[in-house]
């Protein structure tokens, strides 16, 4: 008898396990990020040919600290990046004096033109940049895209998103930056 | 003149083979550290076998510090301060995770004294009465009945 | 056909058969509980009745794939137009709701064949229930959760295809079904033992009954492993074939507790031991297999293997738990009838190897176990996220897999009971000469690592092991009979099948070890960029880009290289590597092309994108020592496995008998 109470109760244990597991959903892709409370790595970029007069060729990171900032890692393959491409235009227009909107063309090795179409056919005012080997990602420990991370002034990460931004999430987390 | 010529040559070769096979050793080492980190976007492949873009700039980057002087251990270090202890594909050695690498050989030596303790339960008690199955008593007489004339 | 459709006929094929089933259940339950022949009798005619409706439900989800009905939500989700007839046939076990449709057919048919063949036996009724109840669950699950037959009112006009890697190689065809024939086939065995523990008969009579479907079972699921396998190194481009991923490590559980099963049988055949350990080892086959099922298709484990989530993950939780539950609480109550009243002679004998490789097996197979749920046990303890990945399992499993194949050489020569001193030290001196000998003759060859170091001297030491196996039979008997070696060694192989398709299996093993030690110890990877009309050289060949290809069949787009393989100056092949994609899915699936040698394998796989505004191609490169024998070693395995089931003549049979008889 008392072996059969042993056996059950590791039986339960098990089964606590795998309906804890059934009821958290999905795994892995809700890894949080390790940067958060600390200070971003800094990174250069070539921005994309359309954003040259206003921003220059080259974008760094260090320069525009200061500011919150809003970088959002985004390739020409991923379908949530063009639900999500409006909802941040649309945001960075009623932001963009207090909070600095960076796109960064990620995991596109080689596809600047599709970059370009993208931002053509979404057309993203804010800047966008390439990184083509993928190397900021890597720096910024990208799992996918799209991701998206939020930086407060003073250079240290407050938040980061994985997968697409709703209107809802953006402007809650905008707000969180500018408090 | 041709001697030294033929000096020259052979340094030269021998150099070219000393950097080709550094050049290999690299090569080798990158993978052996790439095969100890998970590929992010895939999803369970390592770095060495993945073919994602990510993965081939994870090898870059290893390659690179490699070349810099970096040891292993930092090289692994740089992608769990980016990552998370999730990038490594082994659990690192501390804390809760010691668990998985504990537990196995706990479970050997469990296993190995039980089996000694019914070993030696069953050696004492050889040597008392057999304990024979009804199924195989009743084929024995079958038999013996088949057999007698 | 009128009104009725194809989805419509095929749910009321699977709604029959779940109802057939819980009737041959019920009846048979019945029929044990009261003795009553009839009810038994319509029990058995139940589960032959299922096995129908079963086959019409497929061949309804055959029918509407090939003829391309995407009215049915299955094909919908899950095919193409456009795809190959063997595609559309494989489509049926592509994707979960499928797999599980054909996991029930098949037991339908194993429950069916059993129904027909098993004897008259006490065993029997009791059995047959347990697995018209299993079928229940499944094709339960198939008829309501999970139905693939339910009808679209819109149906698309096409649809997404398979799962792209499954498309790509005909091993889908061929892999999960041998899979899920293991899986099935130990599922025979369990439910006998269930049997005889509800009827008070725990003795041998549910063992030697359902030998054949344990080995059989055994087999089909050693194929499938090593199929998979081959089927991964063919495919997925890394040059690897076993990533100890969830999913894989989930098909090598149950086979490794089922190896344990199938030696430990024969301690209870001859000795009448560990009738509980028996039963309790069989039973946790029998879960570890359906928690496999639920593992990959509930979601919470990512793989590049796993189904996918849905409300199919609760439903096996539960029938995982309720079987567990069931067969312990069964055992407990039977405690004092399978309770060991056991004696050991010596532990040195055939029994003590037996128990060491048991133990050996389960240690194993819990380390196994402990690595694939690990990062959801840290994860729901701690929050945070950890990987458990290939390293761990390497390290883990190396030195147990060392000492079971140490053990696998001295077990077949120590006798029943007690091993006598002289012989014994005998036998160990030629098999330490055999190890030693065999480490010489590596380390000589430049074998410097220390596991394949160990698995060389091991394989050299189980060699000599079958040798002194055959010299043991046939000396004796050149003897007695004065007839040729070779002929009394046909005669043994012909009349004791058991014991040479055995060493045979084992036999294969070796091969397979050797395999493993030459292509994971000395494996070569290299990435090697190439100029499109230029060679890179790579291990003494010479790879030359000779020109870029691009291919389009209706099922997939495909860009290639064509490469030139040279060696000392002659052309060897020529492999054409490529990158495809499959209908509207986004992923490019690579297709390595692969020269297999006897010593070793050249392996190409195109390396990131091909991209044509480029002159050149980046290629992974890989060599891995000896791995073909480790496909070859597998097939060794199943040819050993069929021949000790292989049924002997009549005459055959009695006189091994009256020998037997003889001999004692």
């Amino acid at each position: 008898m008392r072996r059969l109470i042993v056996v059950l109760a590791v039986i339960a244990a098990l089964g606590g396990l795998f309906a804890w597991g059934l009821l958290r959903g999905r795994p892995d892709r809700n890894i949080s990020s390790n940067l958060i409370g600390k200070r971003v790595p800094d990174f250069e970029m070539p921005l994309h040919r359309r954003y040259w007069q206003e921003y220059g060729e080259t974008f760094s990171l260090a320069s525009y600290l200061g500011k919150p900032l809003v970088v959002n890692f985004w390739a020409s393959w991923c379908t949530p990046c063009f639900r999500e491409a409006p909802v941040l235009e649309a945001l960075w227009k009623q932001y963009q004096d207090r909070v600095l909107f960076v796109g960064i063309q990620t995991q596109d090795r080689g596809k600047t033109a599709a970059g370009e179409s993208f931002l053509e056919r979404f057309s993203l005012s804010f800047p966008n940049g390439i990184d083509d080997n993928s190397r900021i990602g890597v720096e910024y420990g990208l799992f996918g895209v799209p991701e998206t991370f939020f930086i407060r002034a003073d250079g240290t990460l407050a938040y980061k998103q994985i997968g697409e931004l709703t209107p809802q999430v953006l402007q809650q987390q905008l707000e969180a930056l500018l408090r | 003149m041709i001697a030294s010529r033929r000096l020259l040559t052979l340094l030269a070769s021998l150099l070219l083979i000393g950097a080709l096979a550094q050049q290999v050793q690299l090569e080798r080492q990158v993978f052996d550290i790439g095969r100890k980190l998970r590929c992010p976007v895939c999803v369970s492949e390592s770095v060495a076998d993945s073919a994602a873009q990510i993965a081939v700039e994870m090898r870059d980057i290893i390659q690179q510090q490699l070349q810099e002087g970096r040891s292993e251990k930092e090289i692994l270090a740089f992608f769990q301060e980016r990552y998370g202890d999730w990038i490594l594909l082994d659990p690192p050695k501390r804390g809760l995770h010691l668990l998985v690498w504990i537990l196995p050989v706990v479970a050997a030596v469990a296993g190995a004294a039980l089996l000694a303790v019914f070993v030696r339960r069953w050696l004492r008690s050889s040597g008392a009465a057999l304990e024979v199955d009804e199924a195989d008593l009743e084929r024995v007489r079958e038999a013996l009945d088949r057999e007698s004339p | 056909m009128g009104e009725l459709s194809l989805g419509q006929l095929g749910s009321a094929s699977v709604l029959l058969a779940l109802a057939l089933a819980g009737y041959g259940a019920v009846a048979g339950i019945l029929g044990a509980l009261r003795r009553d022949a009839r009810l038994q009798t319509s029990a058995r005619l139940a589960a032959l009745a299922t096995f129908l409706a079963m086959t019409a439900a497929l061949a309804v989800m055959e029918a509407a794939l090939l003829t391309d009905d995407f009215s049915v939500l299955y094909v919908a989700q899950h095919s193409r137009i456009a795809s190959p007839l063997w595609v559309k046939l494989v489509t049926m076990w592509a994707a979960l709701e499928g797999s599980i449709l054909l996991w029930g057919w098949l037991l339908s048919a194993y429950t069916a064949l059993l129904a027909i063949t098993a004897p008259n036996h006490a065993l029997r009724p009791w059995a047959l229930a347990i697995l018209a109840t299993v079928e229940v669950f499944f094709s339960g699950v198939v008829a309501t959760i999970a139905n693939p037959f339910r009808v679209l009112p819109n149906p698309p006009l096409d649809g997404p295809g398979p799962n792209p890697l499954l498309q790509n190689h005909w091993m889908m065809a061929v892999h999960p079904v041998l899979l899920y024939l293991g899986f099935v086939g130990l599922t025979v065995p369990f439910a006998y033992a269930m049997s005889a523990l509800i009827t008070r008969r725990p003795g041998v009579e549910w063992m030697s009954q359902t030998r054949t479907w344990t080995l059989t079972g055994w087999g089909f699921l050693s194929a499938g492993i090593v199929a998979g396998g081959w089927w991964s190194y063919e495919v997925l481009g890394w040059g690897g074939y076993w990533a100890w991923d969830p999913v894989e490590n989930v098909s090598f559980l149950p086979w490794l507790t089922a190896t344990a099963f199938i030696h430990s049988v024969q301690v209870q055949e001859r000795r009448r031991m560990l009738k509980a350990w028996n039963v309790f080892l069989i039973t946790l086959t029998f879960a570890l297999s359906i928690l496999g099922t639920f593992l990959i298709r509930s979601g919470i484990i990512s793989s590049v293997h796993a189904f996918g989530d849905g409300p199919v993950g609760p439903v096996f939780l539960g029938f995982f738990i309720l079987v567990m539950v069931g067969a312990f609480s069964l055992i407990a109550l039977r405690w004092d009838q399978v309770r060991d009243n056991a004696e050991l002679d010596a532990f040195v004998s055939r029994e003590g190897s037996f128990l060491a490789g048991n133990i050996l097996f389960l240690a194993l197979a819990f380390a196994v176990l402990l690595g694939t749920l690990f990062p959801l046990i840290v994860e729901a303890l701690s929050g945070n996220k950890v990987t458990v990945g290939a390293p761990f399992f390497d390290q883990v499993s190396l030195p147990i897999w060392m000492l079971i194949f140490a053990l696998m050489g001295i077990g077949p020569l120590l006798p029943w009971r007690k091993a006598e001193e002289q012989s014994l030290l005998r036998n160990l001196a030629w098999l330490g000469g055999g190890a030693l000998l065999s480490a010489l003759l590596a380390y000589l060859l430049g074998v410097r690592k220390i596991y394949p170091l160990l698995t060389i001297t091991l394989a050299g030491y189980n060699l000599v092991s079958l040798a002194l196996l055959i010299t043991g039979v046939v000396i004796p008997r050149m003897r007695l009979s004065k007839r040729s070696a070779a002929a009394i060694l046909g005669r043994y192989a012909f009349e004791s099948r058991r014991r040479f398709g055995s060493m045979v299996v084992h036999f294969g093993v070796i091969v397979v070890a050797l395999g493993v030690a030459g292509s994971s110890g000395y494996r070569i990877d290299e990435q090697v960029r190439i100029d499109l009309g230029s060679s890179a050289s790579f291990q003494g060949y010479e790879l030359r880009a000779v020109d870029r290809f691009m291919e389009q069949t209706p099922q997939r787009i495909s860009a290639g290289a064509v490469i030139e393989v040279w060696r000392a100056g002659r052309r060897i092949t020529t492999l054409r590597p490529r990158l495809n994609l499959f209908g509207q899915n986004q992923q490019t699936i690579p297709t390595p092309a692969v020269l297999y040698t006897p010593r070793h394998d050249l392996y190409l796989s195109i390396a990131g994108a091909l991209d044509p505004d480029t002159n050149f191609v980046v290629l992974r490169v890989v060599q891995s020592p000896l791995i073909t024998w480790i496909w070859l070693g597998g097939i060794l395995v199943v040819l050993g496995t069929a021949y000790a089931l292989s049924p002997q003549s009549l005459r055959a049979g009695r006189r091994r008998e009256q020998e037997g008889r003889v001999q004692a």
